[in-house]
């Protein structure tokens, strides 16, 4: 019965021979200007300081809005594989999974950041002369470099689209707007810039599409497109002259080559899978490359990415197969959202998530304040009273300070009032970098400084069951109720892996060195200085507790919310330990200052020394037959 | 073939049977149910409740042998609540897991009778009402934690709960086993004082689409808050309610059960000779079955009192329209815990086992201090009250696909926000698209979309044909019958209108065919936004090692075009 689906193989390619030859397959999508973030008001390819809402337009029965000034946020882009690959475990053992791997930001993501890029490092080329080969970047690691001489970042498959030309049936203008139909679509988007010649008329010369498609009638909206010439005006119209032709030049356009995508993204499995990191007010457009699994040929495997914990998801981009699509073999598809209330989410296949998720497809994301980009010297108090004055993020009640009185009950899901007391502490220089360098920054917009942190690092619970990763790989059919986790991962690493500094990696079956593991777990603070774990859980058969040794946790945000109640109260504590199930995420700072003054500054510092995480769950204290492993890591303090 | 590895079988013609299962779930009235129990009888509020074995119906085909709580008499019709409509026919077994759901108001007493019709071999059996005050208690017999029934005879509790809120009861006898074995219910206890709220939800004077055959939906809650109101004020209201519990089954116990009852010398003589009795080991425990509400998926998914499972009557399928507040009473029964994940937003919890949270210090408007949680862990014993609503805030786009340029009146629709931002002002009633977030009116999602839907926006979707639909997927990204028939752009005409790319060559040409296999979720008539609410603890969503299963069920968030019917 297991393989009654491989009759229908020959079925499949017969039918895949009679797709249609428009078929889209792997592209990629990263746009430098929307109507949310005009590319007029801002280039997107940095974090604008936050000083007040985003200005919109007026509302309007025809229109929608749109930033008119002062546009907070940029656009982020990532791409990632869905396949498989290999991990190394705690014992030396090589693990199979299946698996996401990053296709963009791969340097960062080597370096144990997130794979996260701006629009102006995602969309550029390789460096000429440079080919990228099975195992990238484990095997060139510093010295793949992109087309304008940074560290390769890029979308990886990005290629130049080749020009397109076509004839053009029909050109009138009303107005300045020149209405363009083509004999078959350009395939034009907005702003881009087309060339019309040919017509012998003011027609000719370049501009830029301002509609993609234009209801004619002659032909389907979509082989018509429209652009702005005002010395055309009062032109004739032209109908099927034998010279007028329309054309885009080469570009970049999202359009990618398979051949590196196939090299790079194949049995190159991450666990955990590429770190992601966006700002408040960005948008995020995340690409999922489905490779295939290679080494399960026999299952034709979509894959999808679930957003775990976005307030107010939308159904389509929620990632759940059975609520909106899934990715094929041989597909992309672009995820986007608008970023949520900052916190610590993270997310993971949706496919038969017993088995995708105990095999390996857990990944974090999280979400960095509006506070972390207001000016340095700036009341944060203050700065969230601004964003109150935004609806879409606003948290309201009565003698919070908003400059309108509140009219309307408050909302029973918002997380982040302004606190009932203000402590007039000022923001202090954020960088926004890197988890793991000596940076500052915010968990969340706390108003009073309460989530301030020096070193930030994600952390995410797992658990490998080996006896379910090899009958799924030996094309067996797996049991779910005895699920047993014999690895107890910190970010895919068993102690003492998760102090090895460095991405690991594992040879797969393809005899090559893949990058497997590129987040360590040691935590380096400086002394004095807090660090935020952001922790998040995806074991898929049990309950975990992570203790701490030393230094105590507390626990300043819970499910990607701060810790404050509708008053306004901060709902902090402090405790030794944590728990989480599965789907849980929580916010913990360790702060290794003995003294802190009300200010925030640090007056007597911890000893320096070596502290631990660790798990009282004394059984997951293992790496399967070996003792003393799994989930724990070391807390240095410098 | 029992507790065999099927699970690739399964999960690979997982197309084949998600459809199946979407026919099922076609063939059977549409179920999309409240919190529904049963009232006291007579002045002293009563309830007559027996314990019983029974077999439970698993959708793997076992039928697995259960001890349950049931109505030792049928009660009459006016008992049950919510009101149900005339067609519907709500029963209550002598035995059914859970058991019996008992509405009672605070502050007001009621007395629970248990008749112990369990096998002999049994032993006693008994209830425990954690958090509620046993004033007393009439005939039974001694046991450990509370008076007890012995085989045949009867125990009365005399109680009041002096809080409202949701709470769990269960067997005092022998735990272990006894409510492994199903002997577990829930009690809602209302609130003595509701002012401040609405007295008809937000559900009832809003869009009816008679173009359909839909009529006003009705009132379907218990009561118009969870928790009381203070000086007329009440931060508690809600629109629907949903009752979910959870519990697991370990199938080797509940068969030692059956072997033990039935071996046993439960003669009076054999009661001489002490081998009238179970010794069922509950250690080590391998729990198979993960269920909520007594049901596997996809059997939650089916009506309340659905003839199939007579003795599982409550099922679990969440409906609701954008911005309406749902009250979620969440009980962890059985023995493990499970993080319940509900996908689409989070939950502001009120209360726990009746204890409502609240601020150190605060006006009472805003004194909520319960955490807002995206996954609602349940523990055994522990039941919580939560606030759940979703409204596609911030998304940015437009989910309802309003087009400016369309010709189509519905696609035209204004938005006029409230203080908060919502098209919810009075006037707003009445309009599909009460509560649409209106920053992101007309705001387009697709830079060019097939159909009559708005352009220029930030994403191009891909080829359809390298996308693999789900049942419950409603055929676009868009919310609705009339947005989603727009979207998909190859119907010439909707509501009467031409649209203007017509059904000529733009149709499936630029990316979407029609909709398909959709069938849960029907593009023309429902194209709700489906969201999978589930234990996070993955290998709790089979069924005896067959994926899909156990605990899961899908919540829909509905268009004001689609009737939400809670009857059944």
């Amino acid at each position: 019965m297991r393989k009654s689906y491989q009759v229908w193989l020959p079925v499949f390619l017969v039918c895949l021979s009679t797709l249609a030859a428009n078929a889209q397959s792997f592209r990629v999508q990263c746009p430098t200007n929307t109507i949310t973030h005009p590319s007029a008001l801002h280039d997107n390819n940095s974090e604008p300081t936050y000083t007040g809402p985003t200005t919109l337009s007026a509302p309007s029965a025809t229109t929608f809005q749109t930033p008119t000034a002062h546009v907070n946020g940029a656009i982020k882009c990532q791409q990632i594989s869905g396949g498989d690959g290999y991990s190394t475990m705690g014992d030396g053992t090589q693990t199979y999974m299946f698996s996401f791997g990053p296709l963009s930001g791969v340097t960062d993501i080597a370096n144990g950041l997130p794979g996260t890029q701006f629009p102006n490092n995602f969309n550029v080329l390789l460096a000429p002369g440079t080919v990228l080969q099975p195992g990238d970047p484990a095997t060139t690691l510093g010295s793949l470099f992109d087309a304008n001489g940074n560290p390769y970042n890029a979308a990886v498959g990005l290629a130049m689209d080749i020009p397109n030309l076509v004839s053009i049936y029909d050109i009138s203008v009303a107005g300045t707007t020149v209405t363009v139909v083509g004999n078959a679509p350009l395939g034009v988007r907005v702003g881009e810039m087309v060339t019309i010649s040919g017509t012998g008329t003011p027609f000719d010369g370049t501009f830029a599409v301002t509609a993609a498609t234009a209801v004619n009638p002659f032909f389907a909206a979509n082989l018509a497109f429209t652009v702005t010439n005002a010395a055309a005006a009062g032109q004739a119209e032209i109908t099927e002259s034998t010279t007028a032709t329309a054309g885009l030049a080469a570009r970049i356009d999202g359009h990618v080559d398979a051949r590196p995508i196939m090299d790079v993204g194949v049995m190159n499995g991450n666990i955990p899978a590429p770190l992601m990191a966006i700002d408040e007010d960005d948008e995020f457009f995340l690409t999922l490359t489905n490779v295939g699994m290679i080494m399960r040929p026999d299952l034709f495997e979509q894959h999808t990415v679930h957003f775990h914990g976005y307030p107010n998801a939308s159904s389509f981009y929620d990632g759940v197969p059975d609520a909106s699509v899934a990715i094929n073999i041989g597909g992309s598809f672009t995820y986007y959202y608008l970023a949520p209330d900052a916190g610590t989410y993270f997310w993971h296949c949706h496919i038969t998530p017993p088995e995708h998720l105990q095999m390996g497809m857990v990944g974090q994301i999280y979400v960095r304040p509006r506070q972390d980009r207001v000016l340095a010297g700036a009341s944060l108090y203050t700065a969230l009273q601004g964003q109150e004055n935004d609806l879409r993020t606003a948290c309201r009640r009565a003698g919070d300070g908003g400059t309108t009185s509140v009219t309307a009950p408050t909302d029973i899901l918002c997380s982040n009032p302004v606190p009932a007391i203000n402590t007039g502490i000022s923001a202090v220089a954020t960088v926004v970098s890197a988890p793991g360098t000596t940076t500052a920054g915010y968990a969340y917009d706390d108003g009073d400084g309460s989530t301030a942190y020096e070193v930030e690092y994600p952390i995410q619970i797992h658990g490998f069951d080996p006896n379910f990763h090899f009958v799924g790989m030996t094309f067996n059919p797996e049991g779910f109720s005895d699920m047993k986790d014999k690895y107890f991962l910190l970010n895919g690493r068993g102690y003492p892996d998760t102090v090895t500094a460095g991405p690991l990696q594992t040879v797969a079956a393809d005899g090559v060195n893949h990058m497997s593991q590129p987040l360590p777990s040691i935590i380096n603070i400086p002394a004095g200085g807090r660090a935020l774990l952001r922790i998040s859980d995806l074991d898929v058969t049990e309950y975990q507790t992570l203790a701490s040794l030393g230094i105590p946790m507390k626990v300043i945000g819970y499910n990607a919310k701060l810790l404050r109640d509708q008053a306004g109260n901060n709902l902090a504590y402090y405790t030794n330990s944590i728990t989480l199930g599965g789907g849980e995420s929580l916010d913990v700072i360790l702060d290794s200052c003995a003294v802190r003054a009300a200010t925030g500054a640090c007056t007597t510092p911890m000893a320096t020394g070596v502290y631990f995480l660790y798990t009282p769950n004394l059984d997951h204290l293992s790496n399967d037959a070996e003792n003393f492993g799994g989930l724990m890591t070391e807390v240095h303090v410098n | 073939m029992r507790a065999t590895n099927m699970k690739k079988a399964i999960s690979k013609t997982r197309l084949l049977l998600a459809p199946m299962v979407a026919m099922v779930l076609l063939l059977t009235v549409a179920a999309h149910a409240a919190a529904p129990g049963i009232t006291g009888t007579g002045a002293a509020g009563t309830f007559n409740l027996t314990a019983q074995q029974a077999y439970l119906n698993q959708p793997d085909g076992q039928a697995i042998y259960s001890w349950g709580y049931g109505c030792t008499t049928a009660p009459a019709v006016s008992a049950f609540r919510p009101t149900l409509s005339a067609t519907s026919a709500p029963f209550c077994n002598t035995m059914q897991v859970p058991g019996p759901t008992l509405i009672v108001t605070e502050n007001v007493a009621f007395s629970v009778t248990l008749t112990n019709n369990l096998p002999t071999a049994a032993g006693n059996t008994s209830i425990l009402f954690p958090g509620i005050k046993l004033n007393s208690t009439a005939s039974g017999t001694q046991g450990l934690l509370t008076q007890e029934a012995a085989p045949g005879a009867t125990v009365t509790y005399n109680l009041v709960a002096t809080s409202p809120g949701t709470r769990a009861y269960y067997s005092g006898t022998q735990g272990d086993l006894q409510v492994e074995m199903g002997l577990y219910g829930a009690i809602i206890v209302l609130p003595a004082t509701t002012a401040g709220c609405n007295a008809v939800p937000n559900t009832v004077t809003h869009y009816v689409n008679t173009a359909a055959g839909n009529t006003a939906e009705a009132d379907f809650r218990l009561a118009a808050a969870a928790y009381d109101s203070v000086s007329g004020i009440n931060n508690t209201c809600y629109d629907r309610e949903y009752l979910f519990q959870f519990s697991e089954m370990d199938p080797n116990i509940h068969e030692q059960a059956l072997v033990q009852v039935n071996r046993a010398n439960c003669t009076a003589a054999g009661v001489t000779a002490g081998t009238c009795r179970l010794e069922v080991p509950t250690e080590p425990y391998h729990p198979a079955y993960f269920m909520i509400n007594g049901r596997s998926m996809p059997d939650d998914m089916d009506p309340n009192y659905a003839r199939e499972y007579p003795h599982q009557p409550y099922n679990g399928n969440p409906h609701m329209h954008p911005g309406e507040q749902v009250l979620l009473r969440i009980i962890g029964q059985g023995r493990w815990q499970h993080p319940f994940h509900e996908h689409g937003n989070h939950v502001r919890i009120l209360g726990r086992d009746g204890n409502l949270i609240l601020a150190s210090t605060a006006a009472a408007e805003t004194n909520l201090a319960g955490p807002l949680l995206f996954t609602t862990t349940t523990t055994p014993g522990l039941a919580m009250d939560g606030i759940f609503y979703w409204t596609g805030k911030g998304l940015n786009w437009d989910a309802y696909a309003h087009n400016p340029s369309s010709p189509d009146p519905l696609a035209k629709l204004t938005c006029t926000p409230d203080a908060n931002g919502y098209n919810a002002l009075p006037a707003a009633r009445t309009a599909l698209n009460y509560y649409e977030w209106c920053q992101d009116h007309n705001k387009p999602l697709q830079v060019n979309p097939f159909g009559d839907v708005a352009s220029n926006g930030p994403m191009t979707l891909p080829d359809a044909n390298i996308l693999t639909n789900g049942a419950w997927y409603g055929g676009s990204p868009y919310l609705g019958p009339n947005a989603t028939t727009r979207a998909t752009g190859c119907l010439g005409t909707f509501n009467s209108v031409t649209n203007p790319q017509g059904n000529g060559p733009n149709c499936g040409i630029t990316g979407s065919t029609p909709p398909s296999g959709t069938i849960a979720n029907s593009p023309s008539g429902e194209a709700g936004f489906a969201f999978m609410w589930h234990s996070h603890n993955e290998r709790e969503i089979t069924t005896n090692n067959i994926f899909p299963g156990g605990m899961l069920m899908m919540m829909l968030v509905d268009s004001r075009e689609f009737q939400i019917d809670e009857s059944n």
